[in-house]
């Protein structure tokens, strides 16, 4: 294989034209949005990085972007709005139709999940899995581990094993964060450290159970996702034309994985805004990090970065104390 | 390079509004009833209690005020982690002084039984009806605790295992001893129970501490455990004239689950340095980062009012430490940001 040759193929052009100066938009972004949202809104090709300080309008200003790239004349269907709930994602479309028209309910829309549902119904077999897999939930997943617990006889009278709850969570947890169980088990439940490998071959069993009754869990579905576009190049390619313009929300609490995915997802045309705020970012102990949004300019060539920092929420001697509060922050 | 943030800087074009303040309580009962009092006060100058946000670090702070709400009778809806009294763990205790307050409890004997390990549900229901048949003594508040047959069961008909567990209720039934020492000494009993029972007990221990730091108020375990149980007496606020809007409801939330939400008044609670930040986070720097950002995300929460309210006097059993300073994230920010309030009793 290593010394075969590559043929590159150019890069098919996608992106549509610069607006005409002189265009007439239905909607008038200048006067119904604020500087800084208008430059977000009427940023269209590219990598972009919209920092959307708390109370700013970040739902606001995807919905006017999504609007203004389907009157540029993107393919609504080009469109993948990628958000952390599927009402989210329903809201924003639905309001989008609302100011434009009813294309923009055509924009594709969900969650990670939902989206990694959608695609690998499609591609199921080259990753292992019959098209028709079912998904178990946190509590069938449960279930499975319990069964299999039992199965394998690890909880005697003599030693005390972890509940279904705990290892199911000590699975997920490692899958998320990307985290070796060891680690895992010493830093958050080290009176099983012990355990390991009584908990680990649990683990393999529970992946086997799922591999073989053709399950899924709701980690999988991100995890095989990325390995479908990760080592499926023609399947990679063909979802970077089918979604040329790729919108992700709330991406401070994205774990690695995500990233990868919106990685995988827009290296071939570049055309991804990314929306969130560092300084909101919560979500570690669910294997959220932070990093994806701090190294997105360096990640992405080229980036742009917007900052909304105009707020409609709270008044100004609210804002002191809390931009003083982040002063204070490691810099 | 490593960035750590970006640098922001909000405002509103909108002129006005009120500073916001931080409040120094003597201990955390009057930073419970300050924010019923503030919540009162601002409710009849006309901001509805679901316009009212209490926000907290950890599920556990705010059992507290949970108590002094029910006894204001003002409804409240918790999000993030559960009611207080509806935990496992301390439902289980609740159940062990419910026995002593109330022998005839069966309730409360059915699950403390079944706590016990090789005690089946069959075996608990032979056991509460021996119990009841012998004798209904006089219960209350432990009045005769001592002297109750229920604790002293007969040897025959009592199974090995529950012989620890009746000896553990005997010792704290007597009136003399107090709430808070029954449970210090129930706790001794239960901690095998509870290590076996929860595998999270490392992060419940904390409830228990709070519980039995609660308890140190009270010198009757029976108003201790009315005032745990109550209920909301009604849905409507007494002594507030009711507007048509039923459900109006104080909302009560851990940080993670206010996150994208507003309210006209947001009280952040507990902005007390080993509670918020906790004592963990500070092993790490990138967990004590993310607790800052988690104090920014309650205090942005905030439109018109906010109050980030601290105890002091608190004591950490884990480190044996006295709490007394205002969470690192607010402490030494200048007067002219903050106003700072101190807690007096009338």
């Amino acid at each position: 294989m290593t010394d075969m040759k590559k043929y590159i193929l150019k890069k098919a052009s996608t992106e549509v034209a610069a607006p005409d100066p002189a265009r007439q938009f239905r909607i008038n972004y200048r006067n119904e949005l604020n500087p800084a949202q208008y430059a977000a809104v009427t940023s269209v090709n590219g990598p972009h990085l919209i920092i959307a300080g708390a109370g700013t309008g970040k739902t606001r200003t995807i919905t006017y972007r999504v609007a203004y790239l389907v009157e540029l004349g993107v393919k609504p269907e080009s469109i993948l709005l990628l958000t952390f709930t599927r009402r989210a994602a329903q809201e924003m479309l639905r309001r989008a139709s609302m100011l434009l028209d009813a294309r923009c309910e055509k924009v594709a829309g969900g969650t990670f999940h939902s989206f990694a549902n959608l695609i690998l119904r499609q591609y199921a077999p080259l990753v292992g899995f019959d098209s028709s897999f079912s998904i178990l939930d946190q509590s069938d997943a449960e279930d499975v581990v319990n069964l299999l617990r039992t199965k394998l006889k690890l909880d005697t009278r003599e030693r005390r094993f972890p509940r279904k709850q705990t290892l199911y969570d000590i699975f997920s947890r490692a899958v998320n964060t990307s985290t070796p169980l060891k680690d895992i088990l010493h830093d958050e439940y080290p009176h099983f450290e012990g355990l390991l490998e009584e908990i680990a071959a649990l683990q393999r069993a529970f992946e086997e159970y799922k591999a073989r009754h053709n399950l899924m869990d709701y980690d999988d579905l991100l995890l095989y996702l990325r390995s479908l576009l990760r080592d499926h190049d023609r399947v990679r390619r063909s979802l970077a034309d089918r979604y040329t313009y790729l919108m992700v929300d709330e991406f401070q609490d994205t774990n690695r994985i995500q990233a990868d995915i919106v990685r995988l997802l827009s290296q071939q045309y570049g055309n991804v805004m990314v929306v969130g705020d560092d300084s909101q970012a919560i979500y570690s102990f669910r294997g959220a990090t932070v990093r994806n949004i701090l190294s997105f300019p360096e990640d992405y060539n080229g980036c742009t970065v917007i900052k909304l920092e105009e707020n409609y929420r709270s008044t100004q001697p609210i804002l002191n104390l809390t931009n003083e509060i982040l002063r204070r922050a490691r810099a | 390079m490593t960035r750590h943030k970006y640098t922001k800087e909000l405002f509103t074009r909108i002129p006005g509004g009120e500073m916001p303040s931080i409040v120094v309580a003597q201990n955390e009962n009057l930073q419970s009833r300050f924010v019923v009092q503030k919540v009162l006060e601002l409710r009849e100058q006309g901001v509805p209690l679901d316009e009212m946000a209490v926000l907290f670090r950890s599920s556990y702070l705010s059992f507290d005020l949970e108590i002094e709400l029910n006894k204001a009778n003002i409804p409240f809806v918790k999000f993030g982690g559960f009611k207080f009294i509806e935990t496992a763990h301390i439902k289980d205790l609740i159940s062990y002084l419910r026995v002593i307050d109330n022998p005839r409890d069966a309730v409360a004997w059915n699950r403390i039984l079944l706590l016990v390990d090789g005690i089946g549900p069959r075996t608990a229901e032979k056991v509460i009806e021996d119990l009841l048949r012998r004798g209904t003594p006089q219960g209350g508040d432990g009045s005769s605790g001592s002297t109750l047959p229920v604790f002293r069961p007969d040897a025959a008909s009592t199974p090995d295992k529950l012989r620890t567990l009746f000896e553990a209720l005997r010792n704290v039934a007597p009136p003399h001893v107090t709430p808070a020492d029954k449970i210090q000494q129930l706790l001794q009993y239960y901690e095998p129970v509870f290590t076996k029972r929860y595998d999270d007990h490392n992060k419940r221990r904390k409830d228990l501490e709070m519980f039995q730091q609660i308890a140190e108020r009270y010198r009757s375990l029976n108003s201790f455990l009315v005032d745990l149980t109550l209920e909301p007496a009604a849905e409507s606020v007494t002594d507030i004239t009711a507007t048509d809007a039923e459900d109006e409801k104080l909302v009560l939330s851990t940080i993670h689950s206010a996150k994208g939400l507003e309210w006209n008044t947001v009280f952040v609670i507990y902005a007390l340095d080993g509670r918020f930040p906790t004592t963990r986070a500070a092993m790490n720097d990138d967990a004590m980062e993310e607790e800052r950002r988690l104090m920014y995300v309650a205090c942005t929460r905030a439109k018109e009012h906010l109050f980030i309210a601290y105890p002091i006097n608190v004591y950490d059993r884990e480190s044996g430490l006295i709490l007394s300073k205002p969470s690192r994230f607010i402490a030494g920010i200048p007067d002219s940001l903050l106003d700072t309030w101190v807690i007096d009793e009338e």
